[in-house]
């Protein structure tokens, strides 16, 4: 026994000296992530580049806080605060006296662009790392350029919007804390050469996969930025590239499923029908979304571009949720009186019940209200109803002002299996022909080019029914005007009228600068001239603690 | 583990052991009316045999060697026995009496058998033996606390050999040569007195008794020691609080118990535990927790696996010399838990059946608004914000309900009686050769908010087994599951929700949106109908051997081998009933493998005076954790829950895993000279793998302490009122490894994308690796002085000591631009000074009652001494040079703007009710340049005291806690912009210009667009809990065969004194949108008051 005894001890012992003496021992190895040393072949590459997408999505798709994406439109010419629906995030940008620069959604988007730069950044030294084995020079350039134009997209983006930024053109490995910012033109000079690299690399739409940027997409771009750069020339012949280039052409007839009323514009907007392969030859780039309900990973967020944009109307008694009237709103931001009721000339297809939402009628499908059902709900005046069951609603003139005021169906979504709908599910349309055509107007109004301008404001009043214009006609306020009649919901309205220096104008003269209806409606509080540039990121000059990262005057 | 009974020492006090006390009064007794019949008839003193071989030991070494083999224990008086002559002993399986015969065959002694106890007294032991026939003193010894009469004191007349003994009636005689000498009476677990005779013929003496601690054996960390040997910093918490408090969690019943130790209950959800901290913050990113030792063994799992009624005992080592054992994971203290095991030759199974039945409260309830109040405030809130009111309240539901005059009582709704009850059985017993100890428990506990439940059921067994006279073998294991299933109640929507809102259609149906067509807030009671499966279950097996090779006497190698199997398992199911359309299953499972295996060596060396001992450690570690998880959506209906994922028409899954290993190698030696001067030299080197590849990933850690016995001198000998008096100095240096996994490398996550309706994978770079990354050290200094005065009728500890973390482990925030968050370092240093105090007083002893008052207070200033090494402070991380790591850094409120204020001067955007600052920098405008440190998260001090009164068989203990001088964010103080559209808690006030406060802001949208934290003070000082037990006597219960019954009625967290506006103030959390974190109330909820009742049979 006790020979048994001693051989079992004996062998744990030597068991366990094996154990601790293995050098190896205390080697790390990383088992469930990915590390860029791994990612240099085609398929790392591919990888490399969705992870792009999913980065691009995710301001799009926030739900952090909803109203964060009113920062791009309120406090410019489009949009009012009906009380209380836009304090989030999205307040100072209307309540200009509030930006400081501890704002939380200036910090959100200069971390999300400068997190794509960073990927960016990895993927474009990977591709010029040497030659990769199994792939030509070709797929390696493609795949720089798709990541030279999402860094040129964050780029422009900072460039706009808060002046010259950090130029950040390599992988950080190791803590970095003595940023400063480089000049305006550093960085524009650094847009212009990647997006022109993708102009030269990208393939043509019908090469690239759907949804995956392509040479008109970064021609696009790179016509905005010689537009804000003082280039219109060079703006003109890349959109002239993409109109002449036979892959895309004006939406002007219905197509896909026709059997609910709409019009041709309106149909681009519809969800089944926004995709090239759907039919939309108009759309330049679409960034798709999936319900995540039926595609797992379909969405990196529940976007909520449908709450902000549509109306609240199922807040009023005998109203609810349903399709034609584009799925839940809740009115985060009101278009203001001058879109609804000075914008569009009779007729324009861009202001069709299809595609702005004016009158409601009573639709609640419970029976006490069967005597109204169906009825016109009143719009502006208190007016007392009597349901079937002797109950009484009351429809308030205040509450109709944003309630029920006219809403874009551009971000219309419904899902009969969720009617309070948290998330929207529609593709986003990030740039189409429409657009095209504007900032070439916009880049020969620069040259003086007045008729050339007006033949491409056409272009698209023809296909809106709406009444042709004249080379007298054309002014830089024109051109926005129509920007807004046509992208309205689409373009970051703040982006444009910062890249043409309109926006405290605008602002002041189109939305107003004192509450409206009793207070009820905020208009723009304290714009001034230096709100043009976003404040820098106060946790960033903090953190940035070995240079200074200088604030933008007036912060 | 048995006791060390012998002192080398003079003092008659320092003779015994405790243990003996209890019985040295009767065995005295006994000593006089017995004949000294050797060995009376007791079957099992006869048969007890015992091996012995000691060449030239002292007599006391032979005694304790008879211990060691058998259950009996010696008493006797060293100043009448001489046990410090040397003898030699060689017997085989002999009779205790014959070897007893052999050492004392020159010397008169008798010994006597009583129970366990053998008695040593001097044959010529007489009383009022007449030497001198001068003068005669007599007198009676009483106990003081009693007047019963103390037999056996001895009686010596100061300055010679002289003495006598007090008889049965504690009657003495002793003749003296003069009026003027001294008597010194000294006894057994008596203070020694001295008396002045002052010509007196009569002396009538009380003693006093003394109340010891120091010679208790306290675990150390790969072994024990007596507490009299120790020279770190170690508290034990009592055991008392252990076994009378009835708590789910051992971190309750530890809370407030011990200096140093700061325990944070941070919710009352069953079966949540708490946070731990041991003096301060030594870290700032890295895992600041102290590590958890069990039986030895690196604890794995969550605390509620370990069952409280298994603990023996729990020690907190607190210094660099006591945790440095512990190398790399000693930074933050360290927690020695020891569970019971089977006692040596229990002559029958110990059979102890626990009980504790009990209910819950809310122990303080933040009364929602009331109906009318919650009118009142929309109409103000629309005055307030310039807007028309059009409805008497926001949502058309709530009109209905308003027009209707239906209310509801929605914390009448959410909430229900919490009630508890545990089951605890316990099994103890053994032989000279193998100890048992098995149990099993069963916890049941409904929380106070509906859908909140707890479920434990634990066994354990613990074994030991003495194969050969060298080798000893034991296993202990535990099975423990844990069961937090159901869907649970949204405390959080249930303050929000509408008093004009009810929760169930006409169906009985809950509604979803009750405050239709409000949609931020659903139905509390919606959770309700999600089918949650939430379990961990935990298995650990150890099992250790032990040799003691005859060979080498004092060497010992003991292998411990440990393999413990976490297992958790989640499993949830979303359906329509919760407005789920498609129905959403999500499983999820993970496993956690992890053997330890430790070779540890000992040995121990006395010569002379000296003792010396050595400890060497190898081990060795790993741990492996794997995770899967799954998800389907879109069922046909919900009847198959998460049965059956495939029934869903898109799945999605997920797996995870990593690996960390640790090597380490200790030694320890311990050296006293005569139980006066103690030094501990130790040293611990330990690899982690998860440190960065570019270092060698090894640490060393040494320390070094030095005590010094000052009670034990001789000069300290003739000063009575002090017992005890102990002088600990230590420095070392200690690590924290405590960074994750996968920290060293730059990697890239997983994510998808959609392209033609499928997901693709794609790679998004979010977290920069680090691969100098190392451990952190923190090096410390300890000053301790043990006490114990008056017959430790007075005593405690005093240690005050400073620790400096460098290299400090820190995940340090980055800017944007780099495209990272944040990055993990070592950087900057940073200081605690701390004071640790505990003191205990025994108020009143007398034979039935008995006032004892256990105090503890602590209290450290942190400092962040570096960080950069450019002197520069972190605004960004709200780190400042020369202030505590945690701090409030905010903008300084001092009021609220009333009316007809100028504010153009300082805050030019501001209107009346708003918040008013402070401009600090005078630049007439509020920017973020006038944040200021408004102070500190952590307490200043904090404080426990527990007053435990018997009277005969009545016991009541009551225990106050309290923090002071914290601040934290309170959320109540702010509802922003959902002020309107929620209910508020009754006693939320807000500035309108009818009714202003400097305090509340008024109700206008958008008030704190700067993001001010609303920072209050948090003190607080709690009636913990009050324990009543009474044991029921023994004379009563002998008749039913019962060991022992004790029923107990205890009430947890009774009242609080706070001037916190809230729920409670110590636990913290966050407002809407955080679920995710434990800290919000969306699936946690404030503290309880218990009362509960408990018995305690012994069979």
């Amino acid at each position: 026994m006790k020979k048994y005894i001693r051989m079992i001890v004996g062998a744990l012992l030597v068991l366990t000296f094996i154990v601790g003496c293995d050098d190896s021992f205390l080697d790390e190895k990383v088992l469930d992530a990915y590390a860029p040393a791994t990612l240099k072949d085609k398929l790392g590459f591919e990888a490399a580049a969705i992870g792009l997408y999913n980065h691009f999505s995710t301001f799009l798709t926030t739900t952090d806080d909803q109203t964060i994406l009113g920062m791009f439109q309120l406090g410019t010419d489009i949009v009012w605060n009906p009380m209380g629906r836009s304090n989030g995030l999205a307040r100072p940008y209307h309540d200009y006296a509030t930006l400081t620069s501890t704002d939380g959604a200036s910090i959100r988007l200069w971390r999300y662009l400068y997190r794509l730069i960073s990927n960016a950044n990895i993927l474009i030294k990977n591709a010029e790392s040497g030659s990769i084995a199994g792939m030509t020079q070709q797929e390696i350039d493609a795949y720089n350029g798709e990541a030279r134009f999402f860094r040129a997209y964050a780029y422009n983006m900072l460039a706009t919007l808060y002046g010259g930024v950090p130029l950040v053109t390599e992988p950080v490995t190791q803590a970095k804390t003595d940023f400063v910012r480089a000049s305006l033109s550093d960085v524009n000079n650094l847009i212009i050469h990647d997006l022109t690299f993708a102009v030269d690399h990208l393939p043509d739409i019908d090469q690239a996969k759907e949804a995956r940027v392509n040479k008109s997409a970064a021609r696009q771009l790179l016509a905005e930025v010689y537009l804000r750069t003082n280039q219109p020339s060079k703006a003109e012949t890349l959109c002239t590239e993409i109109i002449e280039s036979g892959n895309f052409s004006l939406i002007k007839q219905r197509y896909g499923d026709v059997s609910n009323p709409g019009d041709p514009f309106s149909d681009m907007f519809r969800v089944g029908k926004q995709r090239r392969t759907q039919g939309n030859k108009e759309v330049i780039w679409i960034l798709e979304q999936e319900n995540p309900t039926d595609v797992p990973n379909g969405s990196t967020g529940y976007p909520q571009q449908r709450r902000i944009w549509g109306a609240g109307y199922h807040d009023e008694p005998g109203m609810q949720p349903c399709d034609s009237l584009g799925g839940r709103g809740l009115t985060r931001m009101r278009l203001n009186n001058w879109v609804l009721y000075g914008l569009y000339p009779p007729g324009d297809m861009r202001n069709s019940r299809f595609s702005i939402h004016r009158q409601h009628y009573f639709n609640n499908t419970q029976s006490k209200f069967d005597n109204i059902r169906g009825k016109a709900v009143p719009y502006g005046k208190d007016t007392l109803f009597v349901l079937a069951n002797n109950d009484t609603i009351k429809i308030f003139a205040l509450d109709t002002v944003y309630k029920l005021a006219p809403y874009t169906l551009k971000w219309g979504h419904f899902d009969p299996r969720d009617v309070f709908g948290y998330g929207m599910w529609k593709d986003f349309v990030l740039m189409r022909l429409g657009e095209t055509y504007l900032l070439r107007a916009e880049a020969r109004f620069y040259q003086s080019n007045f008729s050339g301008a007006a033949d491409d404001i056409n272009e698209l009043r023809i296909r809106a029914n709406a009444p042709l214009v004249s080379a007298s006609d054309i002014t830089l306020d024109f051109i926005l005007d129509e920007r807004a009649r046509e992208l309205l919901a689409e373009e970051n309205r703040r982006m444009t009228l910062v890249r043409t220096g309109t926006l405290v104008e605008r602002a002041r003269r189109l939305n107003g600068t004192t509450p409206l209806a009793n207070g009820n409606i905020e208009t723009t509080n304290g714009l001034q001239d230096f709100h043009t540039l976003l404040p820098i990121p106060q946790t960033e000059i903090d953190l940035n603690k070995d240079a200074v990262l200088e604030q933008n005057p007036g912060y | 583990m048995k006791k060390i009974l012998f002192h080398t020492g003079g003092n008659l006090s320092n003779m015994f052991s405790r243990k003996i006390l209890i019985y040295m009064r009767n065995a005295l007794f006994l000593l006089f009316i017995t004949a000294f019949n050797v060995f009376a008839n007791d079957s099992y003193s006869q048969n007890t045999k015992v091996n012995l071989d000691m060449k030239d030991v002292p007599v006391a070494k032979v005694l304790s060697a008879i211990e060691e083999q058998s259950e009996f224990y010696f008493l006797f008086n060293a100043r009448l026995i001489d046990v410090n002559r040397n003898v030699s002993v060689k017997a085989e399986n002999a009779k205790i009496s014959d070897i007893l015969s052999t050492v004392f065959k020159n010397d008169n002694v008798d010994y006597i058998v009583y129970g366990r106890q053998i008695i040593l007294s001097p044959k010529n032991l007489d009383a009022g033996e007449t030497l001198f026939q001068q003068q005669i003193i007599t007198g009676t010894v009483t106990d003081a606390a009693s007047g019963e009469p103390l037999p056996g004191v001895n009686i010596v007349v100061k300055g010679t050999t002289q003495g006598v003994i007090s008889d049965l009636n504690g009657k003495y005689s002793i003749t003296v040569s003069s009026s003027n000498v001294v008597l010194v009476f000294s006894f057994i677990g008596y203070v020694t007195q001295e008396v002045p005779v002052a010509g007196k013929n009569n002396v009538d003496v009380a003693l006093v008794q003394e109340i010891k601690e120091l010679d208790e054996v306290v675990v150390v960390g790969y072994g024990t020691q007596k507490r009299s040997d120790i020279t770190g910093s170690v508290a034990s918490v009592s055991k008392e609080r252990l076994s009378s408090i009835p708590v789910t969690n051992f971190m309750h019943a530890i809370q407030g118990s011990t200096a140093g130790l700061l325990v944070t209950q941070t919710s009352s959800v069953p079966g949540s535990s708490g946070v731990m901290q041991v003096r301060g913050v030594n870290s700032i990113n890295a895992n600041t927790s102290p590590f958890i030792v069990l039986d030895g063994i690196p604890f794995f799992g969550s605390t509620n696996d370990i069952n409280t009624n298994d603990i023996e005992s729990i020690e907190i080592l607190k210094d660099a010399s006591a945790v440095a054992i512990y190398g790399t994971r000693g930074a933050n203290g360290v927690i020695l838990i020891t569970t019971k095991r089977g006692p040596k030759s229990q002559g029958k199974p110990m059979i102890n059946y626990h009980t504790n039945i009990g209910m819950e409260q809310m122990s303080h309830v933040l009364k929602p608004m009331s109906p009318a109040a919650y009118v009142k405030k929309y109409a103000d809130y629309m005055e307030q914000n310039g807007m028309t009111q059009t409805m008497v309240l926001p949502n058309s539901s709530e009109v209905d309900n308003y027009n209707a005059g239906i209310t509801t009582d929605w914390l009448n709704e959410i909430t229900q009686s919490g009630r508890f009850q545990e089951h605890n059985i316990s099994i103890s017993g053994g032989t000279e050769h193998i100890q048992y100890y098995v149990s099993g428990s069963h916890l049941d506990q409904d929380g106070v908010v509906k859908g909140y439940q707890y479920k434990r059921t634990s066994f354990r067994s613990n074994l030991d087994a003495k194969i050969t006279d060298f080798l000893k073998i034991g296993a202990s294991g535990f099975v423990t599951n844990n069961n937090y299933d159901g869907g649970r109640v949204n405390f959080l929507n249930g303050n929000a929700m509408s008093p004009y809102s009810v929760p169930r259609d006409s169906l009985g149906n809950y509604i979803i949106y009750p405050m239709y067509p409000e949609l931020m807030f659903v139905n509390p009671l919606i959770g309700l109908t999600v089918q949650r499966k939430d379990r961990g279950l935990n298995l650990t097996g150890n099992g250790y051997a032990e040799i003691t090779p005859g060979f080498l006497k004092g060497f010992k190698y003991r292998l411990n081998a440990s393999y413990i199997y976490n297992i958790t398992r989640f499993a949830q199911y979303t359906g329509r009933a919760y407005n789920d359309q498609s129905g959403t299953a999500t499983l999820e499972d993970s496993q956690t493998d992890t053997w330890v295996i430790e070779n540890i060596v000992s040995y121990t060396k006395d010569f002379g005076k000296h003792h010396f001992d050595f400890t060497g450690l190898y081990s060795a570690q790993k741990v492996e954790y794997f995770r899967g998880w799954s998800r389907a959506t879109t069922f046909i209906n919900d009847a198959l829950a998460y049965y059956d994922l495939a029934a869903g028409t898109s799945q999605s899954n997920d797996s995870q895993g990593n690996i960390y290993t640790l090597a380490s190698q200790m030694g320890r030696i311990n050296y006293s000279y005569d139980s006066r001067y103690l030094l501990t030299i130790t040293a611990r080197r330990d690899g982690y793998s998860a440190f960065g590849a570019n270092t060698s990933k090894y640490g060393l850690f040494p320390s070094v302490a030095v005590g010094w016995n000052i009670a034990n001198e001789s000069f300290m000998k003739n000063i009575a009122a002090i017992n005890q008096l102990k002088l600990r100095v230590s420095y070392g240096e200690t690590g924290n490894q405590a960074i994750g996994v996968n920290q060293t490398v730059t990697t890239a996550s997983t994510v998808k994308y959609p392209f033609g309706r499928t997901a693709l994978t794609g790679v998004l770079f979010s977290t920069m690796g680090n691969a100098n990354l190392n451990w952190e050290t923190t090096t410390g200094v300890n000053v301790g002085i043990d006490f114990g005065l008056f017959g430790n009728r007075v005593s405690g500890t005093a240690e005050v000591y400073k620790t400096q973390t460098s290299d400090i482990l820190l995940r340090r925030n980055l800017p944007g631009i780099t495209g990272y968050n944040n990055v993990w370092a070592n950087l900057g240093r940073m200081q605690n000074v701390g004071l640790d105090f505990t003191l205990k007083t025994v108020n009143v002893q007398t034979d039935n009652i008995r006032w004892v008052t256990d105090l503890n207070f602590s209290t450290y200033k942190n400092e962040i001494l570096e960080l950069y090494g450019d002197g520069k402070d972190d605004i960004g991380n709200n780190w400042f040079i020369g202030h505590p790591l945690r701090i409030i850094y905010d903008y300084e409120k001092v009021g609220i703007w009333q009316e007809g204020e100028d504010v153009s001067q300082t805050d030019p955007v501001a209107k009346p009710g708003d918040l008013k600052f402070k401009d600090q920098n005078g630049d007439h405008k509020i920017t973020a340049d006038d944040r200021v440190i408004v102070g500190q998260r952590d307490p200043k001090w904090i404080g426990g005291m527990t007053n435990t009164f018997t009277y005969k068989n009545f016991n009541i203990s009551i225990f106050l806690q309290t923090s002071q001088g914290g601040l934290k964010s309170n959320r109540d103080l702010t509802y922003a912009d959902e002020a309107w559209r929620r209910n508020l808690p009754a006693d939320f006030k807000y500035w309108t210009p009818e009714n202003k406060s400097n305090y509340w802001p008024s109700l206008a949208a958008y008030k704190n667009y700067r993001g001010f934290q609303f920072a209050e003070d948090y003190s607080y000082v709690r009636i913990k809990d009050i324990t009543l037990s009474y044991t029921i006597p023994k004379s009563f219960i002998s008749r039913y065969k019962l060991e022992g019954l004790t029923v107990y009625i205890s009430g947890r967290n009774l009242y609080t004194f706070t001037k916190w506006f809230g729920w409670d103030p110590e636990m913290t959390y966050y407002s809407r949108g955080w679920s995710d974190s434990s800290g919000s109330w969306e699936n946690n909820y404030p503290p309880v008051r218990t009362i509960s009742f408990g018995l305690n049979l012994g069979l």
